[in-house]
């Protein structure tokens, strides 16, 4: 480590011995024709190899003869020469040749411009999603960039989104990329403000990736938030308002076919005391609507930018009960203090609320999407004491239970924030220090009534509170190097970083309410449970990265990254990263450069390793308290142990090898950008099942390896640029899964309707195989459903060594295609996206249509079989019993899918008339989202998971919340 | 000037990064102990101890002993809406039914918790832990704790793996054991219970409730009668050995007056338990009458799960015994329709009632892990057995005239087996023992075959197609997925 220093402060004093032998030193900023500042123009003095390069803001500071002739040079913009003639303040505006190259691209630690980028690594600007209205994160990315799957497992407010870069790298280590907002690593996007965001890269290979090093193994999303920019204030309000509802329903039996079926099951009861006629998908799914409100303040005067914003969104959904809301605030402050320091902030305040509704599990676990569909239409809502109606055979209580039966709510408000400081010591040198923090503070309050509810009345009611809190902060410290000798332009940049989070968490829960004055816990008089918990995690890193740049025509990137981590032992807490890519600007050179077509043709390869550690638990074996029992009547406290140590443990790494193409051609009216990537993880961060006998579960162990290769295109295409614009963006992305070792294990998960588990991952197999039996045809004679064996025979009565792969669930490639027209003020926007290739296991059809209990059942079973000799589909039906109903090809349906996700078409109001109200812009738009679908999938809807975001669990719909259908009617005003 | 900017500012970064990284990344958790700091003081000790017992509060003990002792035989139905339970009743158990593995887990977890303790308190190096010979109780408690987890697998499955101490590490050639054979499970049980009647007292200071909560002298001799009566090289000289140690206990271990007593929630703790679950409200409750209680007492309306079966009510009513019958069944109209009592809606249905308080799924009843009237009728069958049937019809008349019967008339060897079978029957139904005691007897596949229950559904005999392989159950499929040495038990695939 001392050599590596001695080494840096050589490196710095020989640069700062450079600065010294000129005469005098000019300043200024560099800008281009909008007054927009330019970081990282290149500045030579000509015929000499002197030179500097502009900072994040554009200014820059030289010292040279007086006489000196300074040439100015920026990818995507016209050479410059000026004669300096004794001036020391010189501000340039640079005139823009090719837009796409010279875009400002954040990247890890810094910025660059697109066409100096040697790595994979997709960009989502405002622009590109300005023109919709969004109110979660996710919705911005979904199908605009190659080789993202943004999953959204269910239509509900309250749902989170997982996001998965070139597959699934894990399978019990976290798969979601890092965020990273404003330079503060961040997991939560449901509190982010989409209208603060004024872009978002996606660094999606390791050589881009690496500087995160450590969390960097699943990619790296980066946000940037809005800064102010114009000289004269800019006041910016939007509002929405819009409705939503569930787009399909599905058929359920009536009253009378109810009661036939259960005659069948051999269930009878009074039925003249069920003549009720609920359609409780009526009842259940209704007319949701949401409003938004945004106002942002924002502006640049000489010395300080700011921007300021606050809003509200509010969403009631297309469940009833379901709902969320968010107010944010915003500050993002940027001063230059003195010639040298330049400080800032980037503050945001989150509250955050929601109603959350239970779905993904069976009317008897208080599921309500499947309550919907197997509670009969005979009973009605209430009972005539007020309680709630259940089945007539069970007390499983109806749906309007679940969404009304208690009083629940989540709420967090979240500080994220940093506060960060830049000196320059010289003009190429540069130190920044910054130390972020991302705290919040959720609650979530339950109240079940000792009325209403069978449960709350045994119970005499039920209070919770739980608390989590989570602190979270980071130090930076980092110097970046910048300078240009000749053709030769180098960067380079090395630092610290630390970084710790704690959690705490506490939960108390009483019972035994005497009524329903008081809802908190205080009411109740039995404590039934009171816990606090704490944890923490730490990660402290060396970082650094070189880039060289010749002539603008070789690239190189080399990043080196070393971390320590908390998790792992002693001996194996630091992991290594390294990554290199090269890019070759063949536009550049001498043969194509007078090629008017191509505007620019650049080659890129890379490789490197990255690294994940994200894992619940850690290597140590624990040994757990509360496993207490009372003796001599007094519980006595009581301890187990709960996991079972790793000393070897050590870092997951992902070794990534990508290539990529990008071209432009025709005035670049035409980019396209293709990559091939491979992506190996070894040292799998596993959680092993391991034998019960073992008194454990799992152990964590690095256990094997899995490998993600794929194909990403993108092309952008301006196909009419005059007073009818039309351009087209397509992007189409193919990965291919494999886990190529996991110690021989094959591990089950996705246990659905008590039928056990429906995934498998297996060596030589994709992640989360569907595995089960294989449906033959109902046997005409029985009525019952074969199976085929292992052997090729039918059999009603398979082993379990007969079940098999029925089942893939991931896609064989996504595709997001948008267009966009505008003429005039009228502007029309449609984004269509899809997946094609991937099955679903419609576990809810197993709720629906296996027909052994008294839950109701889909109007499929209408054809069930009856009479010996009938030919059917649908087998007889069995009171309790499920060998007709097994984990089977039955319920794998086709998953592919295509819809219009959202088509706006909007009007932007005349200047003519805004300049009489003394306004910029107004715009009036509707959206339609989910307008339209194309799928031969049978459920509500097939962008659908149980299990959310799990890794080896995909696919499968258990009475999952549907996507909705919205339509939503908005409007932007700028002055 | 800007060299000394440089100097400083590296100066800043190095202080802030480099020298405090090491320690920085070093963490010990905060709500967990790990197992270097979780054993060195004699509390903790007894905390690691504790931890066992909490065994007995989990699912099994409460509930699963009930559905593959009582259900599975001919004294219960299912009930309930419970398919995996369903195929309990009608011995229709697969591999991946998922209550088999709830079971092996967490029967293996207190073993592990048993063997973490046998481990670590030798190496404590606590004075305190020798007061009174403290450490050899807590070697003994955990003894007896392994040796009476490992003879509910045992009788659940036959040979299973042999576990003797922690897991090392989580390599398959450490965790990965195959089975050993039903003869090495009952070794390895017997070899524990004697370490434990050696060092365990006859009683605690703290009375009752501390000695009927742990392990004593009195529990370990009572659960090797049981274990040499069960294993199938059965031994009735030494089942009649433990027995008469427990019966002669200077614990005083004796039956109550009143049968009814020992089930009616306000005399826990008493004379008669050797053993029982402790349940004291609160978080550490019962959750299980709940699911058997009749709408009056539990409040729900809801089909309750482990109904009595027409047998069980005959067997009573042929022995006129209603003092057990009362305690033990309780009738009432369900508002919902039950295949073998009342197909329509209201009719009257039978009630498991051993439980009497479901208390909002915190009830404070408990299960006899063991207890004296089990023991005395033990001895019966051993002296039975052992040609002294005079001296059997002693004991077993103990039980009936303490349930309000006259003495038996069976005199002969083979109707004092008959009368023994069926009184253990009718004193010990719901406490997951009628299992047992058909297997012991031989006589589980014809009793089953010869039911007749009769599904008012469908108006036909429930046909439970008993077959000897259904006297074990089959390893759970999960298992074997996850351990290969593994061998499925026979007439399971």
């Amino acid at each position: 480590m001392k050599r590596k220093l001695l080494l840096l402060i050589t490196f710095l004093l020989t640069g700062s011995m450079f600065a010294r032998a000129q005469n005098i030193t000019v300043k200024g900023v560099i800008k281009d024709r909008e007054g927009i500042t330019l970081p990282g123009v290149s500045i030579k003095v000509k015929a000499t190899t002197q030179g500097v390069l502009t900072g994040v803001n554009g200014e820059f500071a030289i010292k040279v003869p007086a006489n000196a002739v300074l040439l100015f040079t920026y990818l995507g913009f016209k050479n410059l020469e000026e004669s300096i003639n004794g001036r020391t303040e010189l501000n340039v505006t640079l005139i823009e040749e090719n837009r796409q190259l010279s875009e400002v691209v954040v990247v890890g630690y810094g910025t660059q411009r697109k066409g100096d980028i040697t790595g994979a690594v997709s960009v989502v600007s405002e622009k590109e999603f300005e023109s919709r209205p969004n109110t979660q994160f996710g919705n911005i990315i979904q199908g605009k960039s190659a080789g993202v799957q943004v999953i959204s497992p269910s239509g509900k407010p309250s749902a989170g989104i997982s996001i998965r870069i070139r597959g699934t790298n894990s399978i019990s280590g976290g798969s979601d990329p890092l965020y990273v907002v404003d330079g503060v690593p961040s997991s939560d996007t449901r509190s982010l403000n989409p209208s603060d965001i004024e872009s978002i890269s996606i660094l999606k290979d390791a050589s881009s990736a690496a500087i995160y090093g450590a969390q960097g193994a699943n990619g790296v999303v980066l946000i940037t938030t809005k800064k102010g920019k114009s000289e004269t204030p800019k006041v910016e309000f939007s509002a929405y308002t819009g409705f939503s509802s569930v787009w399909k329903k599905l058929d359920v039996l009536n009253g009378e076919q109810y009661r036939i079926l259960m005659t069948e099951l051999g269930r009878n009861t009074d039925w003249t005391k069920y003549t009720a006629n609920t359609n409780w998908q009526d009842e259940v799914f209704q007319n949701g609507n949401s409003q938004n409100y945004q106002l942002a303040l924002s502006g640049q005067s000489n010395k300080t930018s700011y921007y300021v914003s606050g809003g509200w969104v509010q969403q009631k959904g297309a469940v009833r009960s379901s709902e969320m809301d968010r107010y944010n605030f915003k500050i993002n402050m940027d001063q230059k203090v003195n010639k040298w320091l330049n400080m800032g902030t980037n503050i945001a305040y989150t509250r955050y609320h929601d109603v959350d509704v239970s779905d993904n599990s069976a009317v008897n676990q208080g599921g309500v999407i499947l309550g919907v569909l197997s509670t009969p239409p005979v009973i009605g809502i209430y009972n005539t004491d007020g309680t709630f109606t259940s089945n007539p055979f069970q007390n499983w209580e109806n749906p309007i239970a679940g969404t009304d039966g208690a009083e629940r709510g989540y709420k967090n408000q979240r500080f994220l924030g940093n506060l960060f400081a830049e000196a320059i010591i010289l003009p190429e040198l540069k130190l920044r220090s910054s130390i972020g923090i991302d705290y919040s503070n959720a609650a979530y309050d339950y109240f079940l009534d000792p009325i209403r509810t069978s449960y709350g009345q045994a119970n005499k009611g039920i209070g919770q509170y739980n608390t989590n809190l989570m602190n979270y902060w980071i130090s930076d410290n980092t110097v970046a190097y910048n300078k240009a000798f000749g053709k030769h332009t180098v960067s380079a940049l090395a630092g610290f970083v630390a970084q710790k989070s704690r959690w705490e968490n506490s939960s108390i829960e009483r019972r035994n309410f005497s009524g329903i004055a008081v809802t908190t816990p205080n009411g109740g008089a039995v404590i039934q449970s009171a816990n606090a918990d704490k944890s923490e995690q730490t990660n402290a890193s060396i970082i650094s990265r070189v880039n060289y740049d010749f002539a603008g025509k070789y690239l190189l990137t080399a990043n080196f990254r070393s971390d320590a981590s908390s998790i792992f032992g002693p001996g194996k807490k630091r992991g290594n990263f390294p990554s290199f890519s090269v890019g070759w600007r063949i536009s550049e050179e001498p043969f194509l450069k007078n090629v008017n077509v191509i505007n620019d043709l650049k080659i890129r390869a890379g490789w490197g390793i990255v690294g994940n550690d994200r894992i619940t638990g850690s290597y140590l074996s624990k040994v757990g308290v509360g496993a207490n029992y009372p003796i001599g009547g007094t519980v006595q406290p009581g301890s187990s142990p709960t996991s079972i140590g790793n000393d070897k443990l050590q870092w997951e790494g992902t070794e990534q090898t990508n290539i990529g193409i990008d071209l432009s051609v025709l005035n670049s009216r035409i980019t396209f950008t293709a990559d091939a990537y491979l992506k190996k993880t070894n040292h799998l961060l596993l959680n092993v099942p391991i034998p019960r006998s073992t008194g454990f579960d799992v152990g964590i162990q690095n256990a094997g390896s899995l490998q993600n290769k794929g194909l990403e295109f993108q092309i952008t295409s301006r196909n009419f640029v005059n007073e009818f614009k039309w351009e087209t963006d397509f992007n189409i992305s193919f990965n291919r899964n494999k886990v190529t070792n996991i110690v021989g294990q094959q591990l089950f998960a996705g246990g659905v309707a008590s039928r056990g588990d429906a995934s498998l991952t297996q060596e030589g197999s994709p992640l989360g195989l569907f595995y089960g039996y294989v449906a033959d045809i109902v046997d005409p004679q029985t009525g019952n459903l074969m199976y085929i064996d292992a052997n090729g025979n039918s059999t009603f009565n398979p082993a379990a060594s007969d079940r098999r792969v029925i089942g893939n669930p991931n896609p064989d490639f996504i595709y997001g295609f948008t267009n966009s027209f505008s003429y005039k003020n009228i502007g029309l926007n449609i984004f269509v996206q899809g997946s094609q290739g991937n099955d679903i296991f419609n576990a809810s059809r197993i709720e629906t249509e296996s027909m052994q209990g008294p839950k109701n059942q889909s109007t499929a079973v209408l054809e069930r079989w009856t009479t010996p000799g009938q030919i059917t589909d649908i087998p007889k039906a069995v009171a309790d019993n499920d060998n007709n109903s097994r984990i089977s090809t039955r319920f794998v349906e086709n998953g592919s899918y295509l819809r219009v996700k959202s088509a706006t078409l909007s009007y932007d109001l005349p200047k003519s008339i805004l300049s009489k109200v003394k306004m910029g812009n107004a715009k009036l738009y509707v959206t339609g989202e989910n307008l339209f679908t194309i799928t031969d999938y049978k459920g509500f809807d097939p962008e659908v998971n149980y299990a959310g975001g799990a890794n080896t669990v995909q696919g499968i719909d258990f009475g999952t919340y549907p996507q909705t259908r919205n339509l939503i009617f908005g409007l932007n005003v700028s002055f | 000037m800007k060299i000394k900017y440089i100097a400083y500012s590296l100066a800043t970064i190095l202080s802030l990064g480099l020298p405090s990284c090491k320690k920085f990344v070093e963490l010990t958790p905060i709500s967990d102990a790990t197992s270097a700091t979780a054993y060195s003081t004699a509390r903790e000790a007894e905390a690691a101890l504790i931890g066992v017992y909490d065994s007995f509060s989990q699912e099994y003990y409460i509930w699963d002993n009930v559905i593959f002792g009582d259900i599975i035989s001919d004294n219960h139905y299912a009930g309930g809406d419970n398919s995996e339970v369903f195929a309990v009743d009608k011995l229709e158990i697969t591999p991946t039914n998922s209550r088999l593995f709830n079971n092996w887990s967490q029967l293996y977890n207190a073993i592990a918790k048993a063997n973490t303790v046998l481990q670590k308190i030798p190496l404590i190096k606590d004075a305190k832990l020798d007061v009174d010979n403290r450490r050899s109780q807590i070697l003994g408690e955990a003894s007896f704790l392994r040796a009476f987890h490992y003879y509910q697998l045992v009788k659940l499955w036959g040979g299973v793996p042999l576990v003797t101490e922690p897991a090392a590490s989580t390599l398959p050639s450490d965790t990965n054991k195959p089975r050993a054979t039903e003869t090495e499970v009952y070794a390895q049980i017997i070899k524990d219970l004697e370490f434990a009647v050696i060092n365990l007292p006859d009683t605690y200071p703290g009375g009752a409730s501390v000695t009927k909560a742990r392990a004593t002298k009195g529990a370990a001799n009572a659960l090797l009668a049981k274990v040499y009566a069960q294993k199938q090289e059965k031994n009735y000289i030494e089942v009649l050995k433990y027995a008469n140690a427990v019966i002669s206990s200077p614990a005083a271990y004796q039956l109550l007056n009143n049968f009814a007593d020992l089930f009616d929630g306000a005399h826990y703790n008493n004379a008669e338990s050797i053993l029982e679950v402790q349940f004291t409200g609160g978080p550490e409750a019962n959750w299980g009458p709940q699911l058997i209680l009749p709408p009056s007492i539990s409040g729900d309306t809801w089909r309750k799960f482990v109904t009595p079966s027409k047998d069980l009510v005959n067997a009573f009513a042929s022995e006129g015994d209603n003092v057990r019958k009362n305690a033990t069944i309780l009738f009432e109209t369900a508002p919902w329709s039950d295949e073998y009592w009342s197909i329509a809606v209201g009719g009257s249905v039978p009630f498991a009632y051993k439980w009497k308080s479901a208390n909002g799924w915190a009830s404070t009843n408990r299960q006899y892990l063991l207890r004296l009237g089990d023991i005395i009728l033990l001895k019966a069958e051993a002296l039975n057995e052992l040609n002294r049937p005079a001296e059997a019809k002693v004991e077993l008349d103990k039980i009936r005239i303490r349930a309000g019967l006259l003495a038996t008339t069976s005199v002969t060897k083979d109707a004092l087996r008959t009368a023994i079978l069926k009184e253990r029957r009718l004193e010990l139904a719901q406490e997951g023992q009628r299992w047992d005691d058909l297997k012991r007897a031989g006589r589980a596949v014809e009793v089953m075959n010869s039911l007749n229950e009769i599904d008012l559904r469908t108006n036909t005999k429930t046909n439970y197609n008993a077959v000897a392989t259904d006297l074990i159950l089959p390893i759970p499929q999960q298992e074997l997925n996850r351990n290969t040495n593994l061998v499925q038990n026979p007439g399971y695939n």
